[in-house]
């Protein structure tokens, strides 16, 4: 796996209160090859490598799920919303076409 | 005047009224206004952005994922740039006030690029566990076009928004 | 209207050749047509703050700065040392050093970066081989090596030995090149706030202070240097090898207009 990919990074506010409305920022590097573009020295196109499908649990229920095409952006960032009324582990599993599979979890732990 | 020349002549008073009325019928086509059109409004997005074989397009893909449902124009906030310093990477944020409860929730949220080759972009599916159907992402636009969400309920209505975005040629540091 | 045509053209060239770097003499230098401050307001009037929100979300760049910790503790080539063999602790006696690149060093008889400062580290006390520039680690060390200056005022000397560079790297920066005839000041200095087609022209008073960089365009992290070449590439004229003479002297010229800003990498650009 070519360096760089796959790096991950999460973020969720430091005091949560039970069943507070949270906003969780995941970021991940990756390409997010279209396929389009050429390798302008030998001409040839650059194969398409992209995340197309990406899973969030809170504890052990699946409660979000993403379908991407090539034109999310490189790197991409996504933010959504967890309603925080357990303390549980959030996990985001991200999957790209070339069988990569990418995860990491926080603990959301509210007061 | 002479009788012979009046049907060719109109009053000052009816074609002020006239013309007025074509005006103001044309400012009101325009602008969307009308109401009972809101589908079609929807459909049609803001003008800028739209040429012909864009406008087709994106009917046929909503008609591809939605048929001939009502896309209700409301209940959506899209945050985008009016000018994308950069089309490879344009934030997108979707905010909308529509419920999160078991019964009746917003389970899926829909994004398309019309200028894009593929205007289907991304979907994601939410559940009650989300409390709100706030998004933001990051996506790619091939040239400046409209950009369209559209979010489903669990009770099957469809509400949605657009935004024209401006995606230049740089002069030098794009 | 011949004698117009010939008119517009002697003086046109003339202009040209006017604005010419005179590589023996000093340069006089443009007026700055906005002021840094002006320049901001422009810049969030016509783009938001959106790229400022980017920037805050996440920085991918980020990572490259820990995987330069690790390399930097990581033994490299015949001698079996590695960064932290000598700067120890992480580099802790690193601290500040980058505020005062690029400098003079007179074993090379000009100016060093910090990125061939590390190269000339590998060879002479490493035996290491040296790193290919833009590479994914060359960029991490950098990053690693600049961070640990973060906040910090840059403070570039210009005096003594390293002034005739200086002067080179100005020349160079006020050089007419390329099928278009720009120079650097041109754009950044005479005409920065203004636009070229739909992209407002940045001053140049931040252009050193936030390297290396990543930048949406390229999706991918790259030095200053990187960005000297796109912009040459732009201009329609060839750009130089990565360290090249010219480039290391006008990053020396480049970073003293940033004297006193504080280090901030790795940076967020479009």
């Amino acid at each position: 796996m070519p360096k760089g990919i796959g790096r991950i990074k999460i973020r969720i506010p430091r005091k949560i209160k039970k069943g507070a409305v949270i906003p969780v920022k995941a970021l991940i590097t990756h390409p997010m090859e279209t396929g389009f573009r050429k390798n302008k020295k030998t001409g040839k196109k650059i194969p398409a490598y992209y995340i197309n499908d990406v899973n969030v649990y809170y504890g052990d229920k699946l409660i979000t799920h993403c379908d991407w095409t090539i034109a999310v952006s490189a790197n991409p960032f996504m933010s959504f919303y967890v309603k925080a009324d357990k303390a549980a582990p959030l996990k985001i599993v991200w999957k790209d076409i070339k069988g990569g599979v990418y995860e990491k979890t926080v603990q959301i732990t509210p007061e | 005047m002479s009788k012979k020349e009046t049907n060719l002549k109109i009053s000052r008073r009816q074609f002020m009224r006239s013309t007025g009325l074509g005006l103001a019928c044309a400012a009101a086509l325009m602008s969307g206004a009308l109401p009972g059109l809101l589908g079609k409004a929807y459909a049609k997005g803001t003008k800028s952005a739209n040429d012909a074989a864009g406008a087709e397009s994106i009917k046929k893909v909503l008609r591809k994922y939605f048929g001939d449902r009502k896309i209700e124009n409301s209940h959506v906030n899209l945050k985008l740039p009016i000018i994308a310093e950069n089309g490879a990477v344009v934030p997108i944020k979707i905010q909308s006030d529509l419920p999160m409860d078991n019964n009746n929730y917003v389970k899926k949220v829909y994004i398309f690029v019309e200028g894009n080759l593929n205007p289907y972009t991304a979907a994601i599916d939410l559940s009650p566990a989300n409390g709100k159907a706030d998004l933001a992402m990051r996506i790619k636009m091939r040239k400046t076009s409209n950009v369209r969400v559209v979010l489903e309920t669990s009770k099957g209505k469809l509400y949605g928004a657009v935004k024209s975005v401006k995606v230049t040629i740089g002069g030098c540091g794009g | 209207m011949l004698l117009l045509s010939v008119t517009v053209v002697i003086v046109s060239f003339g202009l040209t050749r006017s604005q010419a770097a005179d590589d023996t003499g000093t340069i006089k230098e443009f007026k700055q047509s906005v002021s840094p401050e002006e320049y901001q307001r422009r810049y969030k009037e016509f783009y938001g703050n959106f790229t400022e929100q980017m920037a805050e979300e996440g920085n991918p760049a980020d990572f490259m700065v820990d995987d330069g910790k690790v390399l930097f503790n990581k033994v490299a080539g015949t001698k079996g040392k590695s960064c932290a063999s000598c700067h120890k602790d992480d580099g802790k006696d690193l601290v500040g050093a980058a505020t005062r690149f690029p400098k003079y060093d007179a074993s090379i008889k000009g100016i060093k970066t910090v990125a061939l400062q590390i190269n000339m580290c590998r060879k002479k006390n490493m035996g290491a081989k040296p790193m290919k520039y833009q590479s994914y680690d060359q960029l991490a060390l950098v990053l690693y090596v600049k961070s640990l200056s973060n906040g910090m005022p840059i403070n570039v000397s210009i005096d003594g030995p390293a002034r005739p560079f200086y002067e080179k790297g100005k020349a160079f920066y006020y050089k007419r090149m390329g099928q278009l005839n720009f120079s650097c000041a041109v754009c950044h200095v005479k005409y920065a706030g203004y636009k070229a087609r739909a992209n407002l022209i940045s001053n140049n008073r931040h252009h050193a202070d936030h390297w290396p960089s990543y930048r949406l365009k390229w999706g991918k992290t790259g030095s200053l240097q990187r960005r000297f070449r796109g912009c040459m590439k732009n201009m329609r004229a060839k750009p130089l090898a990565y360290q090249s003479e010219l480039y290391r002297d006008m990053e020396l010229y480049l970073t003293n207009i940033s004297n006193g800003l504080p280090i901030e990498v790795p940076g967020f650009r479009m």
